[in-house]
């Protein structure tokens, strides 16, 4: 049943996880995600799922680790301030092949920054934002058509890959109303329980995420965020466990980054001149390539793991690299691994809740 | 792609009319993306909103050059001078808001106020923005809009000021 | 010779505990394995543990033979929380430290109780942060030299049953660890008698590393010390100021068997949604 409505980012995002078999949602009210929370509490029990709001983001991050062991798939949502207090949780949940889905509509920060601002500043710490070595997710939509289908995605990859993903949405999206199509998922990535012999942490192919057993079946599973063998018994003393631990954590994104990793390119791809970004900076970014020609789009939706053999590809061969972002830099310095920094051009723009326009874009394009 | 915005302050409803234009136009078939701008705070401080439409899909709705601006507040005006600058049709009240350069001046909330509805001014606002963008069907669909939210005959009342205010004005 | 009662609840591979010798927290496993045992139950399946960090947050993971999730210090309400909200079929019990449940996790318990959440918290109160070297806790007795109270804690310790108790929790006890009886019928009690809201059972029991040895005692001469020290609660509510400082009060502050958090939610959803 495909349904054509007029939601905002936000409660597109509510549709198309519930559409991707979300049946848990804890979470602590914060502008400018409250909109999914608000909408989750009202939908959630229509469906059979359960919906409680937590005393604040430690405990969200935590419900959804402790009802995804339970089977359900879970998310929670938050802006900047809640997704500094989720990071520690997060991490368990990397640790412990949690799958999850966490979004940030990010405002303008740090601190409490401005609340109803569009932002993008919350790259480096979606990626890197725990302590460790850990590696995780994450997804970033353009549109709120988009927030409905690749939050379905964000599910299937969590799923599959038995790991939390970041969805990282801005304001614009979030709180901008737009025409979604409600097309239903078209496949749904299922839980692979083990069997007696097989175990819950640890495969002999990184590639392979290793099978969840599901609290309640007998299982008698052992979960922890300390450094634990593939039977999840706890080892914190010694170099091989670690190890092997966090490698295969590392190399079961990174080495399935062909099927992970997704970004598109728009206007003419044989371009030198190449703008990079991704979120809804995109949109003045294409409708600029549009109005001057001679210009490349090339927009990120998989920020992280991020293909750089890729990146480096499609910027051989160019002139001029543009990347606007609204924040003080932050994609630019992917883009400065495979292009020459001094011939990047940036536009930094943060606060008030300004978009980058089109004007300011072919101003640096035609430079 | 077409457009119509909305500039004034909190409590004024701003979001409100931008919401009710977008879901009108999206009724009519459109392909509409409706976007704001306001504080945490539900009194005071600029807010803006505004809608692009079109027959394709929006590229993007991020723009700087409306077709139709309505300015209901000085505030309004003084934070988002870019789009002010920018724009085609400007039409502001003529008490709550400094003359604009090649702007209408109207009599927006003097007449909302004479008919009863200073409260939904917005809609006054409403109701000049649709007439100038002349799309077929709209004071119908904005008719039905209205009859699923709150205080409908209000909002309908003031929203006929507005057309009558802008068909008077001839533009 | 017949198998101690409560190896079938332990995953015997990991044997012994990595408790230092004397821990008292070998006497509460003893308390909730008979507890088990009296009540029937053959095994763990449908049990899930949940616990933070911390030396008494590794009573269930890796002993205990059922699921268990060592979560992060502090978490562990919330993550029971997820779980029994998800399939409230199963029994999640928390077993956690003094630290870990009411300082850094004291935000969620006290919410958890006032949701009245279909939960059994046990906290062991061994007045010390045990797995980082005794340092202060909240429970900490007022005037103790520990390494971050080098000239004495000139903070109070928490009542943390009174505080539970206060809130909508439908059971909350404390007791000595000396108490052997009381506290293996009050665990009864809690998964039988009052088996649903949020249950909660303080179990006194210093830190025998960095309380009972820094006072020169062992840890038996300080369990015969808790014998004296331990009183009912209605004993102590009648005693002098100073006499309730030198006690612990002990017993069952309230029990009471009010719907808790899941079946709340579920007759709202069911009267607003008309089904389920
Ligand atoms: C966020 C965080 N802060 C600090 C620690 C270090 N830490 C581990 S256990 C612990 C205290 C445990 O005390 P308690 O909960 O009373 O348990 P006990 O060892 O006394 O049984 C601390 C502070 C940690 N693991 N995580
Ligand atoms: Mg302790």
């Amino acid at each position: 049943m495909t349904e054509r409505l007029f939601l905002s980012g936000n409660e597109a995002i509510v549709y198309g996880a519930i559409d991707a078999g979300c049946r848990f949602y804890a979470g602590y009210p914060i502008t400018p995600s409250s909109e999914i929370m608000h909408l989750m509490a009202k939908e959630l029990p229509r469906v059979g799922g359960v919906f409680i709001q937590a005393e604040d983001e430690l405990a969200a991050i935590n419900m959804i680790i402790g009802a995804s062991w339970a089977g359900l798939k879970s998310m929670t949502a938050t802006s900047g301030p809640g997704f500094s207090l989720m990071q520690e949780g997060i991490g368990y949940a990397v640790m412990t092949e949690t799958p999850l889905v966490i979004v940030d509509v990010m405002r303008a920060g740090p601190a409490t920054g401005q609340a109803t601002k569009s932002a993008q500043g919350d790259l480096m710490q979606a990626r890197w934002g725990r302590h460790g070595d850990q590696y995780l997710v994450v997804i970033a939509p353009m549109t709120p058509q988009e927030a409905y289908d690749l939050i379905i995605e964000a599910f299937n990859i969590a799923e599959a890959y038995r790991v939390p993903v970041v969805f990282l949405m801005d304001e614009f999206i979030g709180h901008g109303r737009e025409i979604v199509v409600r097309r239903g998922a078209d496949k749904l990535v299922v839980r692979r329980k083990p069997s007696d012999h097989e175990p819950p942490f640890g495969s002999k192919d990184p590639r392979i995420p290793p099978p969840m057993p599901r609290l309640g079946e007998g299982h008698y599973v052992l979960v922890t965020g300390s450094t634990h063998n593939e039977w999840g018994y706890r080892d914190v003393h010694g170099f091989e466990t670690h190890y092997k631990l966090v490698t295969r954590l590392k190399e079961k994104i990174w080495d399935n980054i062909d099927k992970i990793f997704k970004y598109k390119v728009y206007g003419d791809p044989d371009a030198r001149r190449i703008i990079v970004c991704f979120g809804s900076t995109c949109r003045p970014a294409i409708d600029a390539a549009e109005r001057v020609g001679g210009t490349k789009v090339l927009r990120l939706i998989t920020l992280w793991p991020l293909n750089y053999d890729k990146l480096a590809e499609e910027l051989s061969g160019a002139g001029k690299v543009v990347v606007p972002e609204l924040n003080l830099g932050q994609l630019v310095y992917d883009v400065a691994q495979v292009y020459p920094r001094s011939k990047i051009r940036v536009i930094n723009k943060v606060g008030g809740g300004i978009p980058i326009y089109p004007s300011e874009i072919i101003k640096v394009l035609e430079a | 792609m077409r457009s119509a915005g909305f500039l004034g302050m909190g409590g004024q409803g701003i979001v409100f009319a931008a919401t009710v234009l977008g879901e009108t136009l999206y009724r009519l078939g459109y392909y509409v993306a409706q976007l704001q701008n306001y504080g945490a705070s539900v009194r005071g401080g600029a807010v803006y909103g505004y809608v692009v439409f079109d027959e394709d899909e929006i590229v993007n709705p991020f723009i700087e050059e409306l077709e139709v601006l309505v300015i209901l507040h000085e505030q309004g005006r003084r934070r988002w001078e870019n789009i002010v600058r920018k724009s085609e049709k400007i039409i502001y009240d003529k008490d709550l808001v400094n003359p604009v350069k090649n702007g209408i001046a109207m009599p927006i909330a003097e007449e909302a106020d004479k008919h009863g509805v200073y409260r939904a001014m917005n809609m006054v606002a409403l109701g000049i923005a649709s007439r100038i963008l002349g799309v077929k069907g709209i004071d119908e669909a904005v008719d039905e809009v209205l009859r699923s939210r709150k205080n409908y005959e209000l909002n309908i009342k003031a929203y006929g000021i507005g057309l009558e205010l802008a068909e008077r004005a001839r533009i | 010779m017949a198998e101690h009662f409560g190896l079938k609840y332990l995953r015997k591979e990991v044997l012994p505990t990595a408790f230092c010798p004397g821990c008292y927290n070998g006497i509460l496993m003893n308390a909730l394995f008979q507890a088990f045992m009296e009540l029937g139950i053959e095994d763990l399946k449908r049990f899930v543990f949940v616990s933070g960090i911390g030396c008494s947050s590794w009573i269930p993971s890796p002993f205990i033979k059922a699921d268990s999730l060592h979560t992060l210090h502090g978490r562990a309400i919330p993550v029971a929380t997820g779980v029994k909200l998800a399939n409230p079929e199963l029994n999640v019990i928390v077993i956690g430290g003094d630290g870990d449940l009411a300082s850094i996790g004291g935000n969620h318990l006290l919410h958890a109780a006032r949701r009245n959440m279909d939960l059994l918290v046990i906290m062991i109160n061994n007045q010390v942060y045990g797995m980082t070297r005794g340092q202060a806790a909240p429970t900490t007795p007022h005037g103790m030299i520990t390494p971050t109270t080098p000239y004495g804690n000139p903070e109070r310790p928490m009542d943390v049953a009174s505080i539970i108790a206060g809130t909508n929790a439908n059971y909350v006890a404390r007791w000595c660890i000396s108490q052997y009886i009381p506290l293996k019928n009050s665990i009864k009690d809690a998964l039988s008698r009052y088996s649903r809201g949020f249950r909660f059972i303080e179990v006194y029991a210093p830190c025998v590393t960095y309380v009972v040895r820094r006072e020169g005692k062992t840890p038996g001469e300080k369990l015969k010390e808790l014998m004296k020290k331990c009183i009912r609660i209605e004993t102590w509510k009648n005693m002098s100021r100073e006499e309730r400082e030198k006690h612990v009060a002990t017993g069952v502050f309230k029990a009471e068997d009010k719907p808790g958090f899941i079946e709340t939610y579920n007759k709202y959803i069911a009267q607003a949604l008309g089904e389920k």
